[in-house]
């Protein structure tokens, strides 16, 4: 009994389609049940998250006729009546065990490399096997692609690195400080992109976090959000003392903090490591600062750069993690004794 | 095999570190991304062959090889080699290898030059204080020699933070403040135990001369090294000198050793005597 794979994704739909077809999770198990009483499925796992929907499953039918069945029951499901073309792809072995292989990795997600997708298959997996709708075919694939995705994570750099400017701001303090935790973060100017770097840095422990903006008032908000406190504009320096990690992002049309202003500051810290953080356009922080010792100055375009490189090194992995999926896949289906001739088996179906 | 003599086994193990000390520079281009095995394996070899060369020459003369220059560099350089392999045995720490080749490599040739074996099996130390001061004067060394380890490890990964190179990222090298820790306390470690075999070289003397201090080259260089890594810590922990200064003081002050102590021991008239 093979594995086949039918859905949609980022890949094939956009958001206004996926939406409509997304399970919501207290649905998930009554649609199993009726999947299974159907006769199309022996064993099925859905999953349902923001960049697709997809329903694996263990079939007795030709593939060709369960897929037009599990399509109908995918557009019954949803209520669906606008004409489709080719959102919905299907997958059969060993194809589809490459793919599932693939989404447990991230190597198919939006971001890729990302490792949420991992924690939202095992739930998917986890939710079926409760209600009884798994059986060795799923349990061994799905057990399989958890092994394979724990592998590629260890034996090749696919999620190494962060693809986002609070991501690797946080990164950048870790190769920094001994921990995160415990280091006090100063937000200047109170953007988007520094309240979301500076909750990144929360997430990963930061003691807490001191704002300071020309609005005094928006200061406080972000402040209190955070849980952290404000400081009026004008006596920021005054606590470089205690900070160890600046994020800066006023309006300002000049430098807020240069060589000259920070040097005797630097005394005051005894020397301590500050990393500051500088996403403001026009820059906030006179480039000259990154030459003095102990100071670790970051631009945009630098976040931005390692962001980028990050990726490319990722997309540079692909190809090696290929390799290993299908290696994996190709051994699961030997000791199964199912490997069939890899042909066509890709299948669009449209409406 | 049979027909060597333990500073063969010692030259190959030198020759190892220096095949480690040419990958290393193949994995500080690379950046330390993976853990390095290889390394780890070749620094496992060499340290067989080590030992062997010491536990050899030990039954050779029937006696702890600690005796001569020659053997305690090897024994400074067997601490360097244990330490890393234990660190090493955690992956993540494993790249370590890489800046304690060179060392070990430059260390090793240092112990292979003749004149530190001159006299062969000939005990220049002997007594158990003599044993005591040279035991914690020589892990003074090694220790200071890790400090270095550390210091080399900070400048690499400080420097391609300044200067925003992705392999800063993607090292795995601990992160700076943690080294700078690290060297602080092998420097300190260091101290407290050239102190320590410095107390134990005025009880010998005083037992065997009947004096505290004898003015003889090597006597005034130890104290010489004691003031420089005592100068060091106390810059660091009463003027914050930290960071980039502090690590380069740690290289520099190991680098100081390894250039003179040879040269200095073999114009000491206690240490090397005339026979």
């Amino acid at each position: 009994m093979p594995l086949v794979v039918i859905g949609l994704s980022h890949h094939t739909s956009p958001v206004t389609v996926r939406e409509r077809f997304a399970f919501a999770e207290a649905r998930i198990p009554a649609a199993l049940q009726l999947l299974r009483e159907s006769g199309i499925v022996s064993e099925a796992v859905i999953l349902s998250t923001c960049n697709r929907v997809e329903i694996y499953a263990a079939t007795g039918l030709q593939p060709l006729k369960a897929f037009v069945e599990l399509e109908g029951f995918l557009i019954k499901c949803a209520d669906y009546r606008d004409p489709m073309t080719d959102e919905i792809y299907t997958l059969t072995e060993p194809h589809s065990m490459h793919h599932l292989f693939k989404v447990a990795c991230g190597l198919d997600s939006m971001v890729l490399g990302e490792t949420e997708i991992l924690g939202q298959l095992k739930k998917a997996y986890e939710l079926s096997l409760q209600h009884n709708h798994t059986s060795s075919i799923l349990n061994k694939a799905f057990q399989k692609a958890f092994n394979v995705a724990k592998h590629i994570r260890t034996e090749t750099a696919i999620q190494r690195g962060s693809v986002s400017v609070g991501s690797v701001a946080v990164e950048l303090a870790e190769k920094i400080f001994s921990a995160v935790d415990n280091r006090q973060v100063m937000v200047i100017g109170a953007g988007d992109t520094s309240e979301k770097t500076a909750r990144a840095l929360l997430s990963r422990g930061a003691r807490s976090i001191i704002v300071s903006n020309r609005s005094h008032e928006r200061a406080l908000a972000l402040a209190a959000e955070m849980g952290g406190r404000a400081v009026q504009f004008d006596e920021w320096a005054g606590e470089f003392a205690k900070i160890d990690i600046v994020i800066s992002s006023t309006a300002a049309p000049h430098y807020i903090l240069d060589r000259a202003k920070l040097e005797p500051l630097m005394k005051l810290r005894k020397n301590r490591p500050l990393l500051l953080i500088d996403i403001a356009v026009p820059r906030d922080i006179e480039p000259e600062v990154n030459l003095l010792e102990n100071v670790y100055l970051y631009n945009i375009d630098d976040l931005q750069a390692i962001a980028e490189d990050y990726l490319r090194q990722r997309k540079e992995e692909i190809a090696r993690c290929e390799a290993i999926i299908v290696e994996k896949a190709r051994a699961l289906l030997e000791a199964r004794g199912t490997i069939r001739v890899p042909g066509e088996s890709r299948v669009i179906l449209g409406t | 095999m049979a027909g060597l003599t333990d500073r063969n086994y010692f030259l190959m193990a030198v020759g190892l570190y220096g095949v480690s000390t040419l990958y290393s520079i193949f994995l500080l281009r690379k950046g330390f991304r993976e853990d390095n095995r290889i390394n780890y394996l070749l620094l496992l070899g060499a340290f067989g062959f080590h030992t062997f060369a010491m536990v050899k020459r030990g039954f050779n003369f029937q006696r702890c090889p600690i005796n001569n220059l020659y053997e305690a560099t090897l024994l400074i350089g067997w601490t360097i080699v244990v330490t890393y392999l234990v660190f090493g045995s955690f992956s993540r720490l494993r790249f370590l290898g890489a800046f304690a080749s060179p060392i070990l490599f430059a260390i090793g040739i240092f112990a292979l030059m003749r004149g530190l074996d001159a006299r062969g099996s000939q005990p220049v130390f002997t007594g158990g204080w003599s044993s005591l001061h040279k035991a914690l004067i020589l892990l003074a060394y090694g220790t200071f020699g890790l400090s270095s380890v550390a210091g080399l490890m900070y400048l690499r990964q400080e420097h391609d933070l300044k200067y925003r190179k992705l392999r800063a990222m993607l090292s795995l090298l601990p992160p700076i403040q943690r080294l700078e820790v690290v060297i602080s306390h092998s420097l300190a470690a260091g101290f407290v135990l050239l102190t320590a075999g410095l107390g134990t070289s005025a009880v010998y003397l005083k037992k065997t001369r009947h004096v505290y201090f004898v003015g003889d080259a090597f006597v005034v260089y130890s104290i010489l090294v004691w003031a420089i890594y005592g100068t060091l810590l106390l810059l660091h922990w009463r003027f914050a000198q930290r960071g980039r200064r502090f690590a380069l003081g740690a290289i520099g002050s190991f680098a100081f050793v390894m250039l003179t102590f040879w040269g200095i021991y073999m114009i000491s008239g206690i240490h090397n005597p005339i026979p």
